[in-house]
C-alpha cells in the first residue's frame, strides 16, 4: 500500500516545552487519518512540520517518498494545506483566488479553468467566484480556504480544523469532498475537535496526547480496544470510595463490562446514604469519545466544553 | 522557477490593481512636483551652467527618485500582507520555493517602478518640455538599476523589520534623508559642502548623477552610476537572503 505520509521518531520542543515527543504517524493512499487531541496535544506543530513550515528537532517526515527536510520542494508539491485559520486574499475575488493556488500548483489554461470549476462545485462556490472574498460569509470563505488547498490535487491533504465555525451546510459538503478525494487517493489528515465527523468519515484514528501518539487504529479496531463502557457519577464534593477512575475533584468513572444502565444499578444500590450527594450519573457506552476518554484520561472537549458528539448535523453526506 | 514567480507577482499585481489609488498617487504626486520645482530649478541649472536648462532636467529625475524611493514601503507591503491575512504559511507550504517568492514580491515592486519611470518621464517628456540630449538608452539603464535597487533595499528592510511600522518609518524617512543629501529634492549646487562632501554615500546621488548624465549626454558617466547602483542592489539582496526569515512571525497591520 502506498503510503503518502511516513512520520518517524519527530520530536520537536519549544524551550523546556516538548510539543511532540517521538510520534510515529502513517497515512496511506486513500485514507482519512483523524487526528484527535486536546488543545496543545501537539497537532497543530505536527501538522506544521508535515507542511514544512516548521523544523523537526528530531526524526524523519516522507510526504510520498520526498523527504521534508531534504527536498522539501519536492514535498510540497505533493500537499496541500489547509491552516486552522483561514487565510484567504479578501480583495480578490473567490475565482482569483483559487487562479493563484492553481498557478502555484503548475497549472494553466483549460486545465486550470476546469479545476477552478470542479473545486468550486465541490464546495458550492459557483455562484460566488466574481465575488470579492471580503464579501464572502465566515462558512463561505471557509468553504475557499479549503479549495484553495485541493487545486493542487495532493497526494496528501493536511485540514487542520477544517470545519471550525461552519455551518451544517459546508460541514456535510466538506466531509463529502473528504470521501471524494480518499476514494481518488489523497491520503488525508484531518484535525478535528468534532468525533461525530469521524464517525461520519470512517476515518482512522490517531489519538495524541502531550505530543505523543496514545493510540492509532481503524475505528472499530480502538472503539474494540478501549471503548469500554462505564458509569460516570458526579458527587457534591469528594465522590465516596468506589472501584474506579477519579475524572475529576468530585467525579469517579467506573469502567464495567456489563451493560452501562445495568452496571449503575449496582453501583447505586452500593452507594446507600451517599446516594444523598449523588448530583449526576452518565451512562457511558463505547464510542470514540469513551476511547478517547480511556487513553487520555479526560473526556473530549473544546477549550474545557464538552464536544463530543450528538452534532448530528452533517446531514447523513 | 520562472512560471511560480510570475505566478506570485501577477497575484500582487491583481491585489495592487483592487486598490490602485496609492500607485496613482505615486505617479500624480511626481507630477505636481514637477510643476512646483521646474521653475524653480531653472535659475540653478542656468547657473551650473547649463544654458539650454529648463528647470525640467533637475525636476523630472528629482520627483521620480524621491517618489520612487517611497516604493521601498510597497516591496514591504507585498510580505506584511501576506502576514495580516494570513495567507503566508498557505504560500509558504504551496510549491512555490523560498527563492521562487522572494523573486516574485521582487518582480510586482520591479513591475510598479517601472510604470512610474514611463509615466513620470513620458510626462515630463511630453508635457515638461523635458530634452533629452544625451541617450534615452542611458536613461532606462539608469532606471532599472535604480528599481533594481529600490527594490533590493525593500527586501532589505523587510528582512530586518518584525513589522510594518517599522518597514514604513524607515522607509518614509530614509527616502526623506536620502532625497535631500542625494540632490533629488533640491541639485546638490544648493546643499552645504559638507553635505556634497557626504552625498555620494547616498543612492539617490547616483540616482539623480546617472539620469542628468544620461539626459545631458554624458553616457559614460551614467552608465558607471547605474553601476554603482546595481552594486548597491546586489549587496542589499545578499543582505534580504541573509537575514531573511520566512519562518518569523510579522506583525500586519501594527
Amino acid at each position: 500500500m502506498t503510503r503518502v505520509l511516513v512520520a518517524e521518531g519527530v520530536r520537536k520542543r519549544y524551550g523546556a516545552l516538548v510539543a511532540l515527543d517521538d510520534v510515529d504517524l502513517e497515512i496511506a493512499a486513500g485514507e482519512v487519518l483523524a487526528l484527535l487531541g486536546p488543545n496543545g496535544a501537539g497537532k497543530t506543530t505536527l501538522v506544521s512540520i508535515v507542511a514544512g513550515l516548521r523544523r523537526a528537532d528530531a526524526g524523519r517526515v516522507e510526504v510520498a517518498g520526498c523527504d521534508v527536510a531534504r527536498d522539501p520542494h519536492g514535498a510540497r508539491l505533493r500537499l496541500g494545506l489547509a491552516p486552522q485559520e483561514l487565510g484567504v486574499y479578501p480583495t480578490l475575488s473567490v475565482r482569483d483566488n483559487l487562479r493563484f493556488h492553481g498557478e502555484l500548483a503548475g497549472l494553466r489554461g483549460a486545465e486550470l479553468r476546469r479545476r477552478i470549476a470542479e473545486a468550486a462545485q465541490a464546495l458550492a462556490l459557483e455562484r460566488l467566484l466574481a465575488r470579492a472574498a471580503r464579501t464572502l460569509s465566515g462558512g463561505e470563505a471557509r468553504r475557499l480556504h479549503t479549495a484553495m488547498s485541493v487545486m493542487g490535487r495532493p497526494a496528501l491533504l493536511l485540514l487542520d480544523e477544517p470545519t471550525a465555525g461552519a455551518d451544517l451546510d459546508m460541514r456535510a459538503q466538506l466531509l463529502a469532498l473528504v470521501r471524494a478525494l480518499a476514494a481518488e487517493g489523497t491520503g488525508v489528515c484531518y484535525s478535528t475537535h468534532y468525533l461525530h465527523e469521524v464517525e461520519r468519515l470512517g476515518a482512522s484514528v490517531a489519538i495524541i496526547d502531550a505530543g505523543r501518539i496514545a493510540a492509532r487504529g481503524s475505528l472499530d479496531a480502538l472503539v474494540g480496544r478501549y471503548g469500554r463502557a462505564g458509569v460516570e457519577l458526579r458527587f457534591d464534593g469528594p465522590p465516596p470510595p468506589l472501584d474506579g477512575d477519579r475524572v475529576s475533584d468530585t467525579s469517579v468513572r467506573v469502567a464495567t463490562r456489563e451493560a452501562p444502565a445495568e452496571a449503575a444499578a449496582r453501583i447505586l444500590a452500593r452507594l446507600g446514604a451517599e446516594t444523598r450527594r449523588l448530583r449526576a450519573v452518565e451512562l457511558i457506552e463505547p464510542s470514540l469519545e469513551s476511547v478517547f476518554l480511556d487513553v487520555t484520561g479526560r473526556r473530549f472537549s473544546v477549550n474545557g466544553h464538552h464536544a463530543g458528539g450528538g452534532e448530528d448535523d452533517d446531514g447523513g453526506a | 522557477m520562472v512560471a511560480r514567480s510570475l505566478a506570485i507577482a501577477r497575484n500582487d499585481l491583481r491585489i495592487v490593481a483592487r486598490d490602485a489609488f496609492p500607485v496613482v498617487l505615486l505617479v500624480i504626486v511626481p507630477f505636481v512636483g514637477m510643476v512646483f520645482m521646474k521653475p524653480a530649478f531653472r535659475p540653478t541649472l542656468r547657473a551650473e551652467g547649463l544654458a539650454h536648462a529648463n528647470g525640467a532636467e533637475q525636476a523630472v529625475p528629482g520627483m521620480l527618485v524621491t517618489c520612487g524611493f517611497l516604493l521601498v514601503s510597497y516591496v514591504g507591503y507585498g510580505f506584511y500582507r501576506e502576514h495580516a491575512w494570513r495567507t503566508w504559511e498557505r504560500l509558504r507550504a504551496s510549491p512555490a520555493t523560498t527563492a521562487e517568492i522572494m523573486a516574485g514580491k521582487a518582480l510586482c515592486s520591479l513591475a510598479l517602478a517601472a510604470l512610474q519611470f514611463v509615466l513620470v518621464f513620458g510626462a515630463g517628456s511630453l508635457l515638461m518640455g523635458l530634452d533629452v540630449r544625451g541617450s534615452w538608452a542611458a536613461v532606462v539603464l539608469v532606471g532599472a538599476a535604480f528599481g533594481l535597487f529600490v527594490v533590493a533595499a525593500g527586501l532589505a528592510v523587510t528582512a530586518v523589520c518584525r513589522t510594518v511600522m517599522q518597514a514604513n518609518t524607515i522607509a518614509y524617512l530614509g527616502t526623506l534623508l536620502l532625497a535631500c543629501l542625494g540632490g533629488a529634492l533640491v541639485p546638490l549646487s544648493l546643499l552645504p559642502p559638507w553635505a556634497r562632501t557626504i552625498a555620494p554615500a547616498a543612492p539617490t546621488y547616483w540616482a539623480m548623477r546617472g539620469y542628468r548624465h544620461a539626459i545631458e549626454g554624458g553616457a559614460g558617466d551614467a552608465l558607471a552610476a547605474a553601476g554603482v547602483l546595481l552594486a548597491g542592489a546586489l549587496a542589499l539582496a545578499l543582505v534580504a537572503a541573509w537575514r531573511m526569515r520566512f519562518e518569523q512571525a510579522r506583525t500586519g497591520f501594527a
